[in-house]
This record gives structure tokens, C-alpha cells and sequence, in this order.
């Protein structure tokens, strides 16, 4: 029996070794290799032409989203100016007024909202930038993913050097913790310098136009378009005009009806520069994400929207007498808009935008309100605009008067007892008449805000909501960003 | 013989199946244990065979059924009375009549991979009797715990069907769930809201890392053990009812404002905002009380079957239960139904085989988590229903967003269902051979599918509450998780007096999970039957899936040693490998343990000394390890959200976008616990008066989580993982319990416990950078917490208020503040440098306990038995962020109404109706209060009926009971509950994990979730 005990007791041990390694799985590398479940490892990724045209998409997709085209850049671009008010009611958001009195400060959410929102777009252009040279394929179209890279980076630095001045400048995909993941503000020049090499760049390589396939992307004439506005906040007027003047020359020209330049119908069109795609999609929602038109819609009637940012009495009172831009950039209460929507007697607000608004019948149940409207951001106008001030500042007072009748002409449509021609050969009274054209041409489209204070006008235009020079030409810098810089990062003057 | 033995060490498998006659012989010992003065009968003895870890327990009726060697030692112990010794020489009866007065430390407690007696245990180990928690007619386990052990607290999460938050000796990890390990019946898991709480039968709570570091890998956050209720062998069939029906009702309701007092307030609002008054007339009465209109007292109702017994080879027990618990907010409602089989039996003498089963199905009539805090906005002047039956319309009044919303819509056009089902358990096999060896197999897994499925109509209910399309959208998520566990222990005495055990196991596990999601719109619903996608219009259909895996290996070892039951010293290790940590710098974690005892009280010099009854010191040391990161953390994954898509020309075609929008973390390594505890446990007057006293210090270090990190870096969430910080914990702990028996025949025993923990950010790896967060529920965009070096982790952090601005001049007098105005917070400038800015803000309050305690009484006089149990939380902060969490015209509680600033000189302390604007709902000291709190807890009456009466019947047992739970609360803060817990989901499943930093949010009230009170009548029926 002893015997057998100790046989025994060795055969049960080694019965139990041999299953615990027979079920050892760890002993198997694979059983704890578990790759995540539904993921696409980055490791299989930037390998083709197809992930180099996805890696763009991405670019574009993202510039939908609410920090782009919704709140913060309400809040940023739109709000501290006259032409906005905050709307809806007036407990709702009231967020908002601290940006319209200019009493905000650095931990509002929207600040570090739009901060992010831009560096995002940072992030998908520098991802093709550094991961498409790698990618075999096509040398042209390579060459052409730069481009469009390059010009949505440089829109976005120039969002963020208008708003914030000295902006962290980030070119390439941060790798280590220790070095480029926290880096100090560079210097307005810096992130200037940084923006013109972009769209120098950009314009070399992007063609002058899309097939319809491609419509929306970045063309030269965007990439000339912006690098002409950029120098124009840089007064560099020789610039402005001889990009401008290239511009003219690609075959853009304005819509006789400057109502439909807004319209879904004409999107893309031939006064279309830049636009931010936007599209809705049935049963995709979430593609079809854009809120640009629904925080500003009629707030109380189906198919409207929540009704923020909404025209001002300043800006209604603004225009030269029977300017149909008047009609067609504010909707207001009881009109009945050129497409038949009958607005309430009775509403919210006054006014609303009306260069963002999609007709009530296109709306879509459970979609977000005119989730169709691209956001446009250049505008051949715009040019022309630039065009005539930048040839004031350099003396050539002809140009300019020609290029702003161009505006003024197609504000007329055709009715000749209104906008008179400009005349005026004095530089400053011409300065100033562009400046008001600028205004009432390109109003509710997030131009104006920063247009007065590149002008130096802050404090005349500003002055009675509470600007401040020497403080208010840029909103601070986001308390969050500064706190988790650990001090690398400074805040702006005055806040 | 031998052919046999060749053959089996081949088929290693069939080990399960091996027997052997040489074996020594097991007698199955039966009989009735009483006590020795008043011969009644004492259930749950425990009785254990001397010098082995097999075990039973007496029935309720003191008898007991034990397979034992038949010249072995059997062990009887029960608290209260002498452990006595008898020698089973052969007898199958054995009736033993137990002497008052017990022996505690030699009572046996469930410790991991195996049972110790109390005496022989190093750590920090507690229990809870089945009977404990199955009295407190919780719904769930977990609930019983509360205010029952020291340094376990316990915040109920108030959703019908889930478990409430558990917190074992303060918070040891970040990251993720934070819910114990819960072990039962040898299966792991992160929740036990399948079990009914009438199936169990022991739970303990291993409370320090020594003696958690067993289950390394997922014992972070302390480890729960339970063992479920089995069979006696040789026991006559014993039927168990157990019932109970009663309500719950909301305690300590927040009075909102009325009517007439909200229309004044919105018209400050409107007019401090620059706007029109927006009520013409605010004379409008109460108006709508919508708690009242959308609030109960909910039915619920627990029933629980049990059948068990034994024959001479095996023993079975199987119980039904059923619960139906409605939630507080009409037309939520949980049942839950429950089966459980557990049988064991003896093969051959020395092979045992059984199984655990449970099969659970629950089904929820959810309710929108949004409900909560709209009763709380809802306006009061708009009415229920218009004269014409239609909704009443914040529109109608004008009220615009914040206040845009009737609850009663909300519930009316809710239409969501979640179901759940799951089959778990585990089948095992022991095999004891060579007299000192046990090998235990045991496959355990769970299978589980929950179905959620919300409905929403085509609807007009208000300008806001409205649907122009119906949708559909499913939920599928199945559950496939199984562990397998193996386990050689050893066991020997030498010399009589060196007690060995040793204790070599190997685990698997693998735990996957797969979702689908669909969603169709226009779906016909006539009835359930309609509800599938198919029926949506084609073009609106959408489906996603996702799903997770993670594997786990782990070896372990332990050794018990044990002299003269007078020195012990215990060892283990673990050694964890884990997917998550796969293809990093460490995919092994390796977690020792060390612990030391000394039982003084049995030393020879103590013989003659009549102070102690007993007393024993322990000293011990872990490490344990946590698995709650996400999968391979260190993989960078492609995104491809729809919002990337791209849309190019008019033609809408969506293009997908793929990029990459996340940082690879640096390499992760484990996140590790590292505690020492030091304890006393001493018994005086003749084991009357016992106390336990537990001086303990943990460190996390390396704990991982989340940390916000720059926008500039251009991510999506604008957060990275990694291994943050080191934490501390450390406290003491302390708990004394009195029995006695007076001689009017009235038995009673009085415990307290308290628990003392100070929590301490030792070093944050990522650099001296505080680390902000606490955004969740606060406007803004704020932070309202900071984890700095030096302070406990989250504390609150924001500008201290110096009063409220009474006008312009004293604006004008005051430092400088962005956004000041009248009857805003004027904020302390404490850098002195004339403005306030960021650099103003300072540490505000603690949201970490400091001290939890519990008192827990119980009166037994003739047929009556009475039991009150108070607990309470003291030494803690809440932040109140439902105050200043407006957008709009939402409704305030009445005490801001009557206090709030509302002109010159009329408040210094509450701000204007304006408390929303950016500046005064900046984190600031106003929103800090006490979340301190003391409850009465549980308070039950029962009375059993005399045996006399019984005895015709052939009845063995019947018990009536009232009991209140949490009927009494006290407490200073002013918003709904200082029970402050995770955020209520919209189904009974999980936990949001939408912001899994939940630490760094702590103590941050935005939930308003209402206290109740719950009040059951019950009965207990034995026969």
C-alpha cells in the first residue's frame, strides 16, 4: 500500500503538471497576442494611394465639425463684432455675451473649443504631410494631397494667429513626450512666415480647378485667395494686389444674384473660392453632422434652428439706402423669404442670418437643420474687395475704383437708382468706402470682426461694447492649454 | 494497478474521473448541535474536519451532515460559544451540545483559493453571513455591505438592477470600473447584480494586499469572495421561502421653487442678461410640482424558493428567485428572474465532482437618465396638461432652452427595454490523494446576451419634444468570458505542533464581448412583433458593431505555516500575464505577499491571566496588481468616424476618412498596489466584548489613467494614457462587537466599526504638473478639480468667494474681475496682484471621505428579534454643480430662490438669478458643502411563531418581519443626496464609462438622483 501511495502520489502530480501545462495557453505567445477587436492597427495604415486619399478625406470631413463651423467659431470670429448679436433668448448661452462685451475670460469653453478645433485640423494636414511621402503612387496626385494639406494648415494657423496672435507652431506629428509635445507660443512673424510658405507651396501645386468629382477641393485660386488675405492683415499691399490679380485672371466671376450665392443650388459655383463641404446624407446621420446652419436658423419654426448670431440693428441700420444685400443676409421676422418660407410675426428675434439658412422643406426629420449648407469661406468678391484696397494703398486709385464697382455693380442687379458708383479719387475717403463695401458685402460670414481690427478701427468701431486696445486685438489664450503647459505657455496681455 | 497509473498520467484529463481505494476512509458523520444551557438548537456551525479544509455548517435547524476520515477531529465553532473538539472515533452520530461563550478566532473564513480558520489569518480579512445579508432585504449583495465592515463604504447608485458603488479602504486605482473582484463560487467578475442575495452563503471581504495579492491581476480594488448556499450531505430536504413586498418613497426631497417664484427669477434673469422681463405676470401660484407628478412610492417585491439537501454521497440545493422592483420615476420597473443548481457529489471517497449554475434573465422598463435633472430644471408654471388634454409647453410661455422640456413627455414618449440574460457558473472536480494532497479543477465561464431596444414615436408633445420620424434603434451585446482554474494544495501536520499548507494553482481566462448596433426609421409598431429593422425605410437603416478581448495567464503559489496555533507565517505569489500589456515593456506582472501572526492569548505566560479571552497580532505585506486599462493601450488605432467622411461636388457621396488622431502613449507598465497592514484582534470578558483594530498603508504607484493633455496637440479627446501618478493610501480601522445573553433570556449584540483613510498624491510621473479635471456636469467648460503632489487626489479647486458685488462702486473698489457685475460672486484675489485671475484659485475641499462608520445592533428576546443598523460618512466635500449647470431658464431649488441676491444689500453670500454666467459658475467656494451624513440604515422587527404552534403544521420555521431602509438621513447638504455616486445610466447594465478618469470627477454632484427610503413587510418560512 505504501508503495502504492508513492506511485500514486507521483502519477497525480505529474497527472497535474501535465495539465497545468497542457492548459499553460501563456506558454503560447498567441494567447495573451490579442489584437483589438474591430480596430484597424496604424501600423497597416499609409500604405496605399487609397489611404493617402482617405488620410485627405479626413482633412476635409473634419472641417464640419461644431468647432469649425459652430459655437467657438461664433464665439471667436462673429460674436465681438457689430454685425452679430448673440439671439435666441436671452438667458440661453449667455456665454455668449461675455464674448459680445468682451468680458470673457481665459476658461471659457469655447475658447479652448476653438483653440482645439484648429489644431485638430493641424493634425489631419500634418498626418499626410509626414506619412504620404512614404506611400507609392502617383507622383501628381502625391504632389496634389500636399497641396490641399497645406492650404487647410494654413487657413487654420491663420484662424488661430487672428485670434490668439503667437501661436504654438506645430509642422510635424509630435513623437516625443519630452521635446515637441509642449511647445512655447512662436511669434505672430513666426506663424505669419509659416502660413505664406504653406500657401506658396499650396498654390504652386494645386490645380486651377476640379472635375465635378472633386468639386470643393483646394484649388490656386484658394490658395492665392487666402495668402492674399493673409497680406493683407500683414499690409504687405504689393502682395495682396498681384495675388489678387492672378486670381481675377483664373475665370472666376459673380453671380448676378448675390440672395442665390447662398443657396444650396449655387454652391461650388462660379464665385465659390472656398467652401467648407457639408452634406446630408439619409441614413447617415452622422456624416451628416454639420450645425453651421442649424445654431443660426429661425429659432421656433420647423426646420429652422436654435436662432445664435443673429444680425444686429447696427448692421441692418449699416447699409446705403435699398441695398438688396440688406434683404438677402437678414431674414426678418414676418418677411417671406425668396423661397417661400413665411417667417413668424412673432419670434425670438428680429433678425436672422439669412447667408446660412436652407429653405424649411429641405428639412430632414431627426437630421440636424440644414445640415446641407456649405460654409463658405472665400468668396470671389472677397478678391475683388482686396484687390480694390490693396491698389488704394499703392496709389492706383483706377483699379481699385473698377474692381469695387464690380462688387457694387452685381449688389446693384441692375437697379441703377441705387449704389451709386464710387468716385472718390481721395485714398482715404476710397480707404474708407471699401471698408464699408467690405461690411456689407461679406456681413454674417465671420469676416468682420477681425476686418475692423486689422484695420486699427477696434476701438472706434468696438469701443462701446467694451474693447480695449492694447488687450482685445486677441481673445486669451485658454486657461486649460496654459495650466497643462505648466507655464510654457503665456497668456496674452490684459487677461 | 499499475497499467492504470501509466494510462492516467497519458489521459491527464481523466485525472478528474481517478480513484483509489487506499484512500483513507471517509465515514459520513451526522447529528445535531444545540446550545448547552437552553438546548435550542444553533444553525451555522461550522464544522470542520481538524486538520483539513473540509467543512459544513449546521441547517437551520443545528443539524449537520460532514464526510470524515473515521479516526479524524471534528471541529465545532460558532461565535458566541467554546469551540469544542470531538473525536469521531469511528461514531455516525455525533449530537454536540456547545458551551456559551466562543472561541471567534476559530471561526473559518473564506479566503482566496481556499478557507482558513480566523485564527490562522495574517490580513485583513472580513465577513458576512448569508443570513446577515439576506435580512437586510437589499436587492442586491452588495447593498448589505453597507455600514457593515469597517473601511467598506458603500454609495448606492438609486437605478433599479445595479450595483452600487463599492469602495474597499478609499480609492486605490483611477482608471475604469473601480468594483472589486468579485469571486464567487471560484468565477471572476466585475458585477454580481445576477445574484440573488437569498443564495448566499458567506461573503468576504479581503481587505488588504496581502491578502489580495492571490488574485494579482484584478485584486486593485480589493477582492469580494462569495460562496453560494449548498447542500448538507445526508441532510432530509429542507424547503426555504423567503419573501418580502414593500415600497420605496423619497426621503429628504429638495423643495424647488414655485410657480410664481420661478416666473420672478426668470424675469431677473432675462433682465440681468439685457432682456425682456419674460413673465408679464408672475402672480401664477404653486404651479407644477413635477416631482410630485413624475415621482412614487414604488412597489417592490423579492421572493426566493429554496430547495437543498443531502444524501450520503451527494448534496444538491436549487432556488428560484424573483424580483420586481419598481424605480421611483413612473413606468420604471426591473424584475429579475433567477435560477440556481448547485449539486456536489462524491464519486468515490476521495473524488468529488460538482457544479454552480445560475441562470439570470433581467428586464428593465428603462427610463431617459435625462429625466433626473429635467424634474430638477422643469419649469413649475408650465402645467402638466393644457384644459385640452394637450402637453403643457415651455414655448407657450416663451421659456426657451434649459427649461425646454415636460417631463411627462419625456416619459410618456419613452419607450425602452433592456434585457438581460446570462447563464454562469462553473464545474469542478477535487481529488485528494496521498493522504496530504487536494487537486481542484474547476471551468467556470459566463455566457451573456443583453438586448436593448428603445422605440421612439412619431410624435408632437411640445415645440421641443417632438419626432417627425420614428426610429428604431437595437442594442446586441453578447457576452463570452471563461476562466479555468487549477489548484494542488498540500496539507500535513508535523509533530503535532507545525501546521503546513501549501498552495500551487495556474489560471486562464479570456473575456470577450461583441456589440451590434442597428437603428431604422419608420418602423410600424403595433405591436413587439413589428419591431424589427427590416421594416425601417431601407435608406434610413444603419448598423455598427464593436468588441473587445482580453486574455489572461497567471501561476501562483502560497504557503500557510503555522506553530502551536500560537506563530504564523503565510507567503504567496502571483505571476500575471495580461493582453492588455502585451507587446509593451512588461507583460508580466508578478505579485508577492508576506504575513506574519502571533496569538499571544496563546502563549504559556498568558495562561493565568483573565483580562483577554484571546489576542493576536498580525503583520503583513502585498503587492497586487490592476487589470482595468483598456485594451492594448499601447496599439494606435485608425480612426474612421462618419465625421470624417468627405463630401466632394453636389453630389453627396460620402467619401470615408481615415487618419490617425490619437498619441501613442509612452510604453505602459503595470499599475501596481503595494500594502502593508498591521492589525490586533483581542476578545475580553469571556468572548463578550471582541475588538479588531487595523493600522494599514497602501501605495498605488504607477496608477494609470487618463491625463487631459494639450489641445495643441490636436487629438481627439484631448486626453492620453498612461502611468500618471503615485498614490497613498492609509488609515486605520477599528470595530468592536458586544454578545451577551442576560439571564431574562434576551440575547443581543451591539458592534461599531469605523474606518479612518487619508488619501495623498505621493508624486505625479508625468512631471510637477497639477493635473486638472472634475469638468463633468460643470458648465463651461470648467475644471472644478486638481490632483497636485502633497494633496489628496481631486480636490476641488477654484476662486474662494468674498462675497457677492452689491453695485458699481463696489465693482470699482474691488480687484479687478473679468465679468463682473452686481449680484455676481466677488472672488478673493489671494496672489494679491490686484485682478483675479487663474493664479487666484486654491484647494477648496476634499471629496474623499475621511472617516465612514457603522453601528449594528441586534435584540433577540423569546420570539422577537429586533435589529437597528446605523451607518454614516464624515470628513468629505461635495460640489453642488446643479446650481450653476444652466443654460438657459432652468428652475432653482427654493432655498437659492429665498437667499439669492436680487438687489443692493439683500445677499453677501448667494449671487443673483445670473448664477449661471460664465463668472459665477467659474468652480468656486460657494458650491463646496459638507457631505457628511449619518443614516439609519436598517431597522427590522421580526417575530417567529413558537415550535408549538409549528410543530402541527409540520412547519419548522415561520418569521415574520417590517423593515425601513435608510428611513432616517441626516445631513447638512442642501442638494439631493450626499451619496454621491456614478452617473445613472439609461439601462441596468453598466456604468458610464464615458469619462473614465472617475476619481479625478469624484464628489462632484450633477446627478440628482432623489433619496429614498424603502419599506418592506417580509416573511421567512422553513419546512
Amino acid at each position: 500500500m505504501k508503495l502504492h501511495n508513492k506511485k500514486y502520489t507521483s502519477a497525480v502530480l505529474g497527472i497535474g503538471l501535465a495539465i497545468t501545462i497542457a492548459s499553460f495557453p501563456s506558454c503560447k505567445k498567441s494567447f495573451l497576442d490579442v489584437p483589438q477587436e474591430g480596430k484597424q492597427q496604424s501600423t497597416a495604415f499609409w500604405k496605399t494611394a487609397d489611404d493617402a486619399a482617405a488620410g485627405v478625406n479626413a482633412i476635409y470631413g473634419n472641417m464640419r465639425s461644431w468647432e469649425n463651423t459652430a459655437f467657438p467659431a461664433i464665439a471667436i470670429e462673429s460674436m465681438g463684432s457689430d454685425d452679430a448679436d448673440k439671439g435666441s433668448t436671452p438667458s440661453d448661452a449667455s456665454f455668449f455675451l461675455d464674448f459680445d462685451r468682451f468680458t470673457v475670460d481665459p476658461d471659457q469653453g469655447n475658447i479652448s473649443g476653438f483653440w482645439n478645433g484648429q489644431y485638430r485640423n493641424i493634425n489631419y494636414c500634418n498626418q499626410v504631410l509626414q506619412n504620404v511621402p512614404g506611400i507609392t503612387m502617383d507622383a501628381t496626385l502625391k504632389a496634389r494631397y500636399f497641396g490641399e494639406a497645406k492650404f487647410i494648415r494654413a487657413l487654420s494657423y491663420f484662424r488661430l494667429v487672428r485670434a490668439f496672435g503667437g501661436v504654438p507652431l506645430r509642422t510635424k506629428l509630435p513623437t516625443d513626450p519630452n521635446s515637441d509635445y509642449n511647445l512655447p507660443r512662436a511669434s505672430v512673424a513666426e506663424v505669419y512666415a509659416q502660413i505664406e510658405s504653406d500657401l506658396n507651396d499650396a498654390a504652386a501645386v494645386l490645380p486651377q480647378s476640379y472635375g465635378a468629382a472633386d468639386l470643393g477641393r483646394a484649388t490656386k485660386g484658394a490658395a492665392l485667395a487666402l495668402h492674399a488675405k493673409v497680406a493683407m492683415y500683414l499690409k504687405k499691399w504689393n502682395d495682396v494686389l498681384s495675388y489678387t490679380n492672378t486670381v481675377m485672371g483664373l475665370g472666376y466671376s459673380l453671380l448676378p444674384n448675390y440672395e442665390q450665392v447662398f443657396r444650396l443650388a449655387n454652391e461650388n459655383g462660379p464665385e465659390s473660392i472656398f467652401e467648407i463641404q457639408c452634406a446630408l446624407v439619409p441614413g447617415n446621420p452622422a456624416a451628416s453632422n454639420s450645425q453651421y446652419s442649424q445654431v443660426q436658423g429661425v429659432r421656433g419654426q420647423t426646420g429652422g434652428g436654435w436662432g445664435f448670431n443673429v444680425p444686429s440693428a447696427e448692421l441692418a441700420a449699416s447699409y446705403e439706402a435699398g441695398d438688396p444685400r440688406r434683404d438677402a443676409t437678414i431674414i426678418f421676422r414676418g418677411e417671406t423669404t425668396p423661397e417661400g418660407d413665411v417667417i413668424d410675426k412673432v419670434g425670438d428675434n428680429p433678425m436672422y442670418n439669412q447667408k446660412s439658412y436652407v429653405p424649411f422643406a429641405l428639412f430632414v426629420p431627426n437630421f440636424n437643420e440644414g445640415a446641407q449648407q456649405n460654409v463658405r469661406i472665400l468668396r470671389y468678391s472677397d478678391v475683388l474687395l482686396m484687390n480694390a484696397e490693396a491698389a488704394n494703398e499703392l496709389g492706383n486709385t483706377s483699379q481699385a475704383l473698377t474692381s469695387l464697382e464690380q462688387v457694387r455693380f452685381r449688389a446693384r442687379q441692375g437697379n441703377t437708382s441705387i449704389l451709386p458708383k464710387v468716385t472718390t479719387t481721395d485714398q482715404t475717403a476710397l480707404r474708407l468706402a471699401i471698408w464699408n463695401e467690405r461690411r456689407s458685402e461679406l456681413a454674417m460670414e465671420n469676416d468682420r470682426y477681425f476686418d475692423v481690427i486689422r484695420q486699427g478701427r477696434g476701438t472706434q468701431i468696438f469701443g462701446v461694447k467694451g474693447w480695449k486696445a492694447g488687450r482685445n486685438e486677441v481673445w486669451p489664450i485658454p486657461q486649460s492649454e496654459i495650466d497643462l503647459s505648466g507655464g510654457v505657455l503665456t497668456q496674452n496681455p490684459g487677461y | 494497478m499499475k497499467r492504470i497509473f501509466t494510462k492516467f498520467s497519458v489521459l491527464t484529463f481523466l485525472c478528474l474521473l481517478f480513484i483509489n481505494a487506499a484512500f483513507a476512509q471517509n465515514i459520513t458523520v451526522k447529528g445535531v448541535v444545540t446550545d448547552g444551557s437552553d438546548k435550542s438548537t444553533i444553525p451555522s456551525v461550522s464544522i470542520m474536519v481538524k486538520g483539513t479544509t473540509t467543512g459544513a455548517q449546521t441547517d437551520a435547524a443545528g443539524r449537520y451532515s460532514i464526510s470524515a476520515p473515521a479516526n479524524s477531529t471534528l471541529v465545532f465553532t460558532y461565535i458566541g460559544y467554546v469551540t469544542k473538539e470531538v473525536a469521531v472515533a469511528g461514531q455516525t452520530t455525533i449530537n454536540v451540545a456547545l458551551a456559551s461563550a466562543s472561541q471567534q478566532l476559530d471561526q473559518v473564513v473564506v479566503v482566496g483559493y481556499g478557507t482558513q480558520r480566523k485564527i490562522d489569518v495574517t490580513g485583513a480579512v472580513a465577513s458576512l453571513k448569508g443570513d446577515e445579508i439576506s435580512k437586510q432585504a437589499s436587492t442586491n449583495p452588495v447593498a448589505a455591505l453597507q455600514g457593515k465592515i469597517a473601511g467598506v463604504s458603500i454609495t448606492n447608485t438609486g437605478t433599479p438592477g445595479t450595483t452600487p458603488q463599492i469602495r474597499i479602504r478609499g480609492l486605490g486605482t483611477i482608471f475604469g470600473n473601480q468594483a472589486p473582484l468579485y469571486v464567487v463560487d471560484g468565477v471572476w467578475y466585475s458585477d454580481i447584480n445576477f445574484l440573488n442575495p437569498g443564495d448566499i452563503e458567506n461573503m468576504s471581504v479581503l481587505k488588504d494586499a496581502s491578502a489580495q495579492s492571490i488574485y494579482g491581476i484584478r485584486a486593485a480594488n480589493g477582492v469580494v469572495l462569495i460562496t453560494t448556499k449548498k447542500g448538507k450531505l445526508g441532510a432530509p430536504t429542507t424547503v426555504n421561502y423567503d419573501a418580502y413586498a414593500g415600497f420605496q418613497k423619497v426621503t429628504n426631497q429638495v423643495k424647488m421653487a414655485n410657480a410664481s417664484e420661478y416666473a420672478q427669477f426668470t424675469n431677473e434673469l432675462s433682465v440681468l442678461n439685457g432682456g425682456a422681463p419674460v413673465f408679464a405676470n408672475t402672480n401664477l401660484g404653486a404651479g407644477t410640482n413635477w416631482y410630485n407628478q413624475i415621482l412614487r412610492d414604488a412597489f417592490v417585491t423579492n421572493h426566493n424558493v429554496s430547495v437543498n439537501g443531502g444524501t450520503e454521497k451527494s448534496t444538491y440545493n436549487i432556488s428560484l428567485g424573483y424580483l420586481d422592483q419598481d424605480g421611483i420615476i413612473k413606468t420604471n420597473n426591473y424584475k429579475r428572474y433567477t435560477a440556481r443548481v448547485s449539486n456536489d457529489i462524491q464519486i468515490y471517497k476521495n473524488l468529488k465532482v460538482g457544479y454552480n449554475i445560475t441562470g439570470v434573465m433581467g428586464k428593465s422598463n428603462d427610463v431617459p437618465t435625462t429625466i433626473y435633472h429635467q424634474l430638477y430644471a422643469a419649469a413649475p408654471s408650465i402645467p402638466v396638461f393644457n384644459p385640452d388634454g394637450s402637453y403643457g409647453d415651455p414655448r407657450s410661455q416663451n421659456l426657451g432652452d434649459g427649461a425646454n422640456f415636460n417631463p411627462q413627455a419625456t416619459i410618456d414618449f419613452n419607450n425602452q427595454i433592456t434585457k438581460q440574460y446570462s447563464v454562469t457558473g462553473n464545474i469542478f472536480a477535487e481529488l485528494n490523494f496521498a493522504k496530504h494532497f487536494t487537486f481542484k479543477t474547476s471551468v467556470g465561464g459566463e455566457f451573456g446576451q443583453f438586448e436593448n431596444r428603445k422605440y421612439s414615436p412619431k410624435y408632437y408633445a411640445t415645440y421641443a419634444q417632438k419626432s417627425d420620424a420614428s426610429e428604431l434603434d437595437i442594442v446586441r451585446i453578447d457576452t463570452r468570458n471563461w476562466i479555468i482554474e487549477n489548484t494542488l494544495t498540500y496539507q500535513n501536520t508535523f509533530n503535532e505542533d507545525h501546521n503546513l499548507t501549501v498552495l500551487l494553482g495556474q489560471s486562464a481566462q479570456s473575456n470577450k464581448s461583441y456589440t451590434l448596433n442597428g437603428s431604422a426609421q419608420n418602423v410600424p409598431f403595433n405591436t413587439d412583433a413589428d419591431l424589427y429593422l427590416s421594416l425601417g425605410d431601407p435608406a434610413s437603416r444603419t448598423v455598427s458593431d464593436a468588441g473587445s478581448r482580453i486574455t489572461f495567464a497567471s501561476y501562483f503559489a502560497r504557503a500557510n505555516y503555522a506553530f502551536k496555533s500560537k506563530y504564523m507565517l503565510n507567503a504567496s505569489i502571483r505571476a500575471d500575464g495580461a493582453s492588455q500589456f502585451f507587446g509593451g515593456q512588461q507583460t508580466w506582472g508578478y505579485f508577492p505577499s508576506v504575513g506574519a501572526g502571533w496569538v499571544i492569548s496563546n502563549e504559556d505566560f498568558m495562561k493565568d491571566q483573565t483580562v483577554f479571552s484571546s489576542l493576536k497580532l498580525r503583520g503583513s505585506w502585498g503587492m497586487i496588481g490592476n487589470a482595468s486599462v483598456p485594451i492594448n493601450p499601447t496599439q494606435i488605432v485608425v480612426a474612421q468616424t462618419a465625421d470624417l467622411t468627405a463630401f466632394y461636388g453636389n453630389n453627396n457621396i460620402p467619401l470615408p476618412g481615415k487618419s490617425i488622431n490619437t498619441l501613442p502613449p509612452r510604453p505602459i507598465v503595470w499599475e501596481k498596489g503595494i500594502g502593508t497592514d498591521v492589525g490586533v484582534e483581542a476578545s475580553f470578558l469571556t468572548h463578550r466584548l471582541s475588538v479588531e483594530a487595523d493600522y494599514y498603508n497602501r501605495k498605488t504607484s504607477r496608477a494609470i489613467f487618463n491625463l487631459p493633455i494639450l489641445g495643441s496637440l490636436g487629438t481627439v479627446s484631448n486626453e492620453i494614457l498612461g502611468n500618471q501618478a503615485d498614490i497613498q493610501n492609509k488609515g486605520f480601522e477599528f470595530s468592536a462587537s458586544w454578545n451577551d445573553k442576560t439571564a431574562g433570556g434576551l440575547t443581543y449584540s451591539i458592534g461599531g466599526n469605523i474606518g479612518y483613510n487619508t488619501n495623498k498624491v505621493l508624486a505625479v510621473l508625468s512631471g510637477a504638473t497639477p493635473i486638472y479635471d472634475g469638468s463633468t456636469g460643470i458648465t463651461n467648460g470648467y475644471t472644478a478639480t486638481r490632483t497636485i503632489v502633497g494633496d489628496p487626489i481631486g480636490m476641488f479647486y477654484g476662486y474662494k468667494t468674498a462675497g457677492i458685488f452689491q453695485n458699481a462702486a463696489d465693482i470699482a473698489n474691488s480687484p479687478t474681475q473679468s465679468g463682473a457685475a452686481p449680484g455676481g460672486f466677488k472672488y478673493q484675489d489671494l496672489n494679491g496682484d490686484g485682478r483675479i485671475t487663474s493664479a487666484d484659485r486654491t484647494t477648496l475641499g476634499n471629496p474623499n471621505p475621511k472617516y465612514t462608520y457603522g453601528v449594528n445592533t441586534s435584540f433577540a428576546y423569546k420570539n422577537f428579534d429586533l435589529a437597528l443598523d446605523f451607518q454614516g460618512v464624515a470628513g468629505v466635500d461635495i460640489y453642488n454643480a446643479n446650481l450653476a449647470y444652466r443654460y438657459g431658464n432652468e428652475n432653482i431649488t427654493k432655498d437659492f430662490f429665498d437667499n439669492r441676491w436680487h438687489g443692493e444689500g439683500t445677499s453677501n453670500s448667494y449671487p443673483s438669478a445670473n448664477i449661471g454666467s460664465s463668472a459665477n459658475s467659474a468652480p468656486n467656494s460657494f458650491y463646496i458643502s459638507s457631505g457628511s451624513y449619518f443614516r439609519v440604515r436598517n431597522a427590522q422587527l421580526g417575530y417567529t411563531l413558537p415550535s408549538t404552534i409549528l410543530n402541527k403544521w409540520k412547519i419548522k420555521k415561520i418569521r415574520f418581519y417590517a423593515n425601513a431602509q435608510n428611513a432616517i438621513n441626516i445631513f447638512g447638504y442642501k442638494g439631493f443626496s450626499p451619496e454621491v455616486g456614478p452617473v445613472p445610466t439609461d439601462n441596468a447594465k453598466t456604468i458610464s464609462t464615458s469619462n473614465p478618469n472617475t476619481t479625478l470627477n469624484g464628489g462632484i454632484d450633477a446627478n440628482v438622483y432623489p433619496l429614498y427610503a424603502t419599506y418592506n413587510f417580509g416573511i421567512n418560512l422553513t419546512f
